[in-house]
C-alpha cells in the first residue's frame, strides 16, 4: 500500500519491540493447525479499538504491555513462528518469539480522524499493521499490536491476527482477556485456556467429486511463502453507521403485512446490500454470481476458551435472479438454505496436506455477523471503547460485508446501542455506484455516514 | 563395560593407599600428640601420687615468679586476640529477579538480530551460532530499551535500568535482614560499564536517605570479578571500624553497552551479558554470629595486567564505524588459564589439607631436581571445599575450570545451571549461584564453599567463605519459581 506523504506522516514516532509469553513454553513445543485455519492463511483480521482522552487517561502503557505478556502465557501459540513440515503442511512451532508490538504518536485527534473523507479506506492502515506473513515465513510475527497516541489523549489500539490463528472471534476473545489481565495485575490467578490441541489429520480416502466442493472456498494461484493474495482489481474499503431507527424502517419494509414476524437483522441488512450490489456488478448468468458465502459465530462451542477456527461458514446459492428476488424471500433464504461448508472445506484442504492456497473471504460475496463478537469487551481502566472498528485483510474480488455492533450494549442510542456498523471491501471501480445504490435504500447518509 | 579383575582390584588398593595417606598426613599432630600423651600417663602411673607431690614442692616456685608468669601468659593471650582480625560475617544476600516483561527467548534474539542488522547476514549467522552453543536458557532477561528494534540506549534509559536492579535487591535485602537504612556504615557499589555523575553509589544514598558520615565507594571499569574485590574493600575496611555493617551491590548495567555494529569480537558480549544484580550485608559485629549464614575465610586477589596479551585481551574499543563495543581476543581462555594458575597457587597453601600440599611440594621439588618431565600434581581442591561457584562466564570458562580443577559435573552445576537461567550476569552471578546451592538444601554448616572470578585486566580473584548455619530452602529469591525444574540437561547445540 503506497500512502501519499501527508498522510504516512500523520502517524509516527514509530517504535517497534516485541511482547511475548511471561512463561517458558518449552522446548520443541508444535501446534498443529486444523485444515479450516489452513484454509484462510492467506487472510489477516483487523481489528482497532479507539478509546477516548477518560478511558486514557492515566492508562500505564507499560502495565499494558505487562498484561499482554500475562494474556500470551496462555495463548502461547500465537507467539510462535509458521513452519512447513516434510510434505509443505505449515504448522506453528512455540518458541516463544512473540508478536510484534508498535507504538505510535499521531498529531490529530481521533474526531479529526474519524471524520477524514478516506479514514477507513487508507488512515485506519496506519493505525494498524498491514505487515503479512512472508516472505520468509520462520520470521513472520502472526499478530502485531499497535497502540497509537493521539492529540487529544485517547489512544487506539490496533490489532493484525493472522486468520490461521482464529477467526475475528478469537482475536476479540483475546483482546477482552488482555483488558481482564490488565484489571487483575498483581493478583497471581492464571487463567485457564482450554487449549484446544489437534494432532494428527487424516486425508480423506476418497476423493469428492467435482460438484461437491464447497462454492466458499476458492483456489488461487500458489503464493509460496509470502501469505497474501493479490487481487485483479483494486479494492476500496467503506463504512456506514445503521441507527436502531434505520434499523426499525428495514424490518418493517422487510416483514411487510407480517409485522409481527421477528426478522433477523443481520439477515436483513445482507438481503439488501445483496440487491444492491446484484444491481451494480453485471452478470448474474452463472450460479457462482448468485451464491454468497456467510460468515456467522458458531452458538455450540464455549466463547471462552476455545482458540482456533471455528466460526460457520456457509454458502447460499439463489435459483432466479437476486434483483428479481424480495428481500423477505432473499431473508428466508439466508436464514434457511445456507450450507455448512466447513466439512467440505476441510477436506479439500486437506486433500494435498495444507499446501494448496486457498481464499474464502471474497472467493464470493461474503456476509460476515461480527454482532456475537463481544468486540466491545475489550476494557482498558474500566472504560470500554468508544468505537471499535473490525475488518479483514486480504478479501478477494468478490468483495465483503461486515456487520459489527455500533457501540457498546447499554450505552444508549446517541452512542450507537441497538445500531449497527457495516464495513463493505469493494472493487473501486464499483463503489461510487454502490453508495448510490445504498443511498436509495436509506442507507450510508445522514450523520453517521463515515465514508 | 566392566573394568577388567586386576585393573579394578588394583584401582581400588589405590584408593585405600590414598586414603591412609591422606588420614595419616592430615591428622599427623594427633597421631603424634597421642602416643607422647599415653606416655606420659603411664610415667604418671606408675610414679605414684607421693613422687608426683614430691616433684611438685622440689620446683620451689615463688610468689614472684607466678606472678610474672601468669602476667605474662595474660599478656600474651591479650596481645592474640587484638591482634586476631575480626570475623566477617555475610549476613545474608539478596539477588535481583528480573521481571517476566524483559525476558528475552532465543527466537526472539534472533529475529530482532535480523531486523537490525539486516545488511549483514554474517553478523547474523555468526550471532545465531553463538547462541546455540552459549549454554543460556530462554529465560534470561535483558532491559526494557534493548527490546525495541532498534534498541534506544539513553541515559535516562540506563539509569531506569539501574534503580530497577539496585532497588529491587536493597528493598529484598532490607525485608529479609529487617536491616534499617540508617544502619549502613559501608557502601560499596561495583558497576564495570556505567559509572554517570552522581555515581551510582550516591543515587543509593539519595533512595534510601542513607547517613551523611557513611564511608561509600564506586567502583568501575573494575570487570566481572569487581564483586570479590568489593567484598575485599569491605574486609579490609571492616577491620579498621569496629562493630559495622558494610553493604555490598554488585551490578552490571547493559543498556548504555549494548554493541550496536557489527564486528564479530565485539558481537559476542551481546549474546551472553544479561540483567542481574546481588546486595549483600557485611558485618563485624558479634551479634550477628548466631544469624549470619556464612564467614569470610579468606580472599585472594591476582592480577596478570603487568602482562601485555592479558591486559588486551578483553579491550573495551571503537570500531572502525565508530561503535564502541568490548572486544574479546581469541586467547582468552588461554590468559583465562594462566590466571588461574596464579591464583590457585597463592590459596592453595591457604586452604588445602596437609596431606594435598605435602603432594604438590614432592612433585614440585621432583619436577625442578629430578625429572621435569614428571606430569605437574594438580592438588584435589574437592577435599578443601565442599561447594564451588565458578564465574558463569561463558560455557567455555566453565568448561575449562571443570577440566583444570578435575570437579565433577555436580560441582559445576550452580554455575552452568545459572549460566542457563539468568545468563552471564557479570559481577553478580556468583550470587546467583550461592542462591542455587541454597536453593537445592544442599548449603550445610561447616561447609567451604569457594568463589572464583575473573575479569579484564586479567584478574583472577577468589574468596572463600565458610557456612555458619545450615540453610533451609528459601521460599523467595531468583530460584523459588523453577528451581523445581533444574538441573536441565544443557545441549551441546540448541536447535534454533
Amino acid at each position: 500500500m503506497v500512502f501519499t506523504k501527508e498522510l504516512e506522516d500523520l502517524v509516527y514516532g514509530i517504535k517497534l519491540s516485541s511482547v511475548g509469553p511471561g512463561r517458558v513454553t518449552g522446548s520443541d513445543v508444535v501446534h498443529d493447525l486444523s485444515g479450516m485455519d489452513i484454509a484462510m492463511k492467506l487472510h489477516y483480521v483487523k481489528v482497532v479499538y479507539f478509546f477516548s482522552s477518560q478511558a486514557a487517561q492515566g492508562l500505564n502503557l507499560t502495565r499494558f504491555k505487562e498484561a499482554t505478556f500475562d494474556c500470551f502465557c496462555d495463548f502461547y501459540y500465537t507467539c510462535g513462528r509458521l513452519r512447513r513440515s516434510e510434505s509443505g503442511r505449515p504448522y506453528i512451532k512455540c518458541n516463544d518469539c512473540g508478536a510484534r508490538y508498535i507504538e505510535a504518536c499521531c498529531d490529530m485527534t481521533i474526531d479529526e480522524c474519524l471524520q477524514m473523507k478516506d479514514f477507513y479506506s487508507d488512515l485506519q492502515k496506519l493505525l494498524v499493521s498491514q505487515q503479512v506473513i512472508g516472505p520468509e515465513l520462520t520470521f513472520s510475527p502472526p499478530v502485531l499490536i499497535q497502540v497509537t497516541r493521539f492529540k487529544c489523549g485517547g489512544l487506539s489500539v490496533g490489532l493484525s491476527w493472522a486468520h490461521i490463528l482464529g477467526d475475528a472471534f478469537t482475536a476479540a476473545n483475546f483482546m477482552n482477556r488482555c483488558g481482564q489481565a490488565m484489571a487483575r495485575l498483581g493478583s497471581n490467578t492464571p487463567a485457564n485456556l482450554q487449549y484446544k490441541s489437534n494432532t494428527q489429520h487424516e486425508r480423506s480416502k476418497n476423493p469428492l467429486p467435482l460438484h461437491d466442493e464447497p462454492l466458499s472456498l476458492k483456489w488461487v494461484d500458489p503464493v509460496g511463502d509470502h501469505w497474501i493474495v493479490s487481487n485483479n482489481c483494486r479494492m476500496d474499503t467503506f463504512s456506514f453507521h445503521i441507527t436502531a431507527s434505520q434499523l426499525a424502517t428495514l424490518h418493517s419494509e422487510i416483514s411487510g403485512r407480517n409485522r409481527s414476524d421477528q426478522v433477523p437483522i443481520f439477515e436483513s441488512i445482507c438481503a439488501i446490500i445483496w440487491k444492491c450490489i446484484a444491481k451494480v456488478k453485471l452478470g448474474e448468468e452463472t450460479a457462482q454470481a448468485r451464491t454468497v458465502t456467510i460468515c456467522k459465530k458458531d452458538p455450540r462451542k464455549p466463547s471462552k476458551g476455545v482458540v482456533t477456527n471455528t466460526q460457520i461458514i456457509s454458502a447460499v446459492t439463489l435459483d432466479l435472479s437476486v434483483m428479481e428476488t424480495d428481500p423477505q424471500r432473499l431473508v428466508t433464504l439466508l436464514v434457511n438454505e445456507a450450507v455448512d461448508e466447513r466439512m467440505k472445506m476441510e477436506e479439500v484442504v486437506e486433500r494435498d496436506d495444507g499446501v494448496s492456497d486457498f481464499i474464502m473471504y471474497g472467493a464470493n460475496l461474503t456476509f460476515v455477523d461480527l454482532e456475537e463478537a463481544d468486540l466491545y469487551g475489550f476494557e482498558l481502566n474500566g472504560y470500554k471503547p468508544d468505537l471499535v472498528y473490525c475488518t479483514v485483510h486480504g478479501v478477494g474480488d468478490e468483495g465483503a460485508v461486515f456487520v459489527l455492533p455500533a457501540g457498546p450494549k447499554g450505552s444508549g442510542q446517541a452512542n450507537g446501542d441497538g445500531g449497527r456498523m457495516v464495513t463493505i471491501i469493494f472493487p473501486e471501480s464499483l463503489v461510487p455506484e454502490l453508495k448510490a445504490e445504498l443511498a436509495k435504500k436509506g442507507l450510508g447518509q445522514g450523520d453517521h455516514d463515515l465514508t | 563395560m566392566p573394568p577388567s579383575s586386576p585393573n579394578f582390584s588394583s584401582s581400588v588398593k589405590l584408593k585405600y593407599v590414598k586414603l591412609g595417606y591422606q588420614y595419616l598426613v592430615n591428622h599427623i599432630l594427633t597421631l603424634t600428640l597421642i602416643p607422647i600423651m599415653a606416655g606420659v600417663l603411664i610415667e604418671v602411673l606408675r610414679m605414684g601420687p607421693e613422687e608426683i607431690l614430691n616433684l611438685w614442692k622440689s620446683l620451689n616456685f615463688d610468689l614472684v615468679q607466678i606472678l610474672c608468669c601468669s602476667f605474662l601468659i595474660v599478656f600474651v593471650t591479650t596481645v592474640y586476640f587484638m591482634s586476631k582480625p575480626r570475623t566477617i560475617f555475610l549476613v545474608d544476600y539478596a539477588c535481583f529477579k528480573p521481571p517476566m516483561t524483559c525476558r528475552v527467548p532465543f527466537a526472539t534474539f534472533m529475529e530482532h538480530s535480523r531486523l537490525i542488522l539486516k545488511d549483514k547476514p554474517k553478523s547474523v549467522e555468526f550471532q545465531m551460532r553463538i547462541l546455540e552453543r552459549s549454554g543460556l536458557g530462554e529465560e534470561t532477561c535483558l532491559p526494557p530499551a534493548i527490546h525495541y528494534i532498534p534498541p534506544t540506549p539513553t541515559m535516562e534509559a540506563a539509569r531506569g535500568e539501574a534503580e530497577l536492579v539496585i532497588f529491587s535487591a536493597m528493598n529484598s535485602l532490607f525485608e529479609k535482614t529487617g536491616l534499617k537504612p540508617k544502619d549502613i556504615d559501608i557502601l560499596i557499589v561495583n558497576c564495570s560499564l556505567f559509572s554517570p555523575t552522581p555515581s551510582l553509589s550516591a543515587m543509593v544514598i539519595n533512595k534510601y536517605k542513607l547517613r551523611s558520615n557513611i564511608k561509600s565507594f564506586n567502583l568501575s571499569g573494575m570487570g566481572c570479578s569487581a564483586g570479590l574485590i568489593s567484598v575485599d574493600l569491605a574486609r579490609d575496611l571492616l577491620q579498621v571500624h569496629p562493630n559495622s555493617n558494610a553493604v555490598i551491590v554488585s551490578t552490571e548495567i547493559i543498556t548504555p553497552n549494548y554493541y550496536q555494529g557489527n564486528e564479530r569480537a565485539m558481537l559476542l558480549p551481546n549474546c551472553l551479558f544479561r540483567m542481574g544484580g546481588a546486595a549483600i550485608l557485611l558485618s563485624n559485629r558479634t551479634s550477628e554470629r548466631r544469624r549470619a549464614k556464612y564467614r569470610l575465610v579468606h580472599v585472594v586477589r591476582t592480577h596478570k595486567g603487568a602482562d601485555d596479551k592479558a591486559y588486551r585481551c578483553v579491550f573495551e574499543e571503537e570500531d572502525k564505524e565508530g561503535n564502541v563495543g568490548i572486544s574479546l581476543q581469541k586467547d582468552l581462555m588461554a590468559i583465562a588459564g594462566e590466571a588461574l594458575k596464579s591464583n590457585i597457587t597463592t590459596i592453595g597453601p591457604l586452604v588445602l589439607p596437609a596431606s594435598e600440599q605435602l603432594l604438590f611440594l614432592l612433585t614440585l621439588i621432583g619436577r625442578k631436581i629430578f625429572n621435569p618431565k614428571w606430569k605437574p600434581y594438580i592438588p584435589d581442591f574437592k577435599q578443601a571445599f565442599e561447594h564451588f561457584c565458578i564465574h558463569a562466564g561463558g560455557r567455555a570458562v566453565i568448561d575449562e575450570l571443570q577440566k583444570n580443577l578435575q570437579l565433577s559435573a555436580e560441582h559445576v552445576e550452580a554455575s552452568r545451571m545459572t549460566l542457563h537461567r539468568f545468563g552471564n550476569t557479570s559481577s553478580s552471578s556468583l550470587w546467583y549461584e550461592m542462591s542455587y546451592i541454597e536453593s537445592k538444601g544442599r548449603m550445610r554448616r561447616g561447609d567451604r564453599v569457594w568463589q572464583i572470578a575473573f575479569g579484564s585486566g586479567f584478574k583472577c580473584n577468589s574468596a572463600v567463605w565458610k557456612c555458619n548455619r545450615t540453610i533451609k530452602t528459601p521460599s523467595d529469591g531468583p530460584w523459588a519459581d523453577c528451581i523445581d525444574r533444574y538441573p536441565v540437561y544443557i545441549p551441546e547445540v540448541v536447535k534454533l
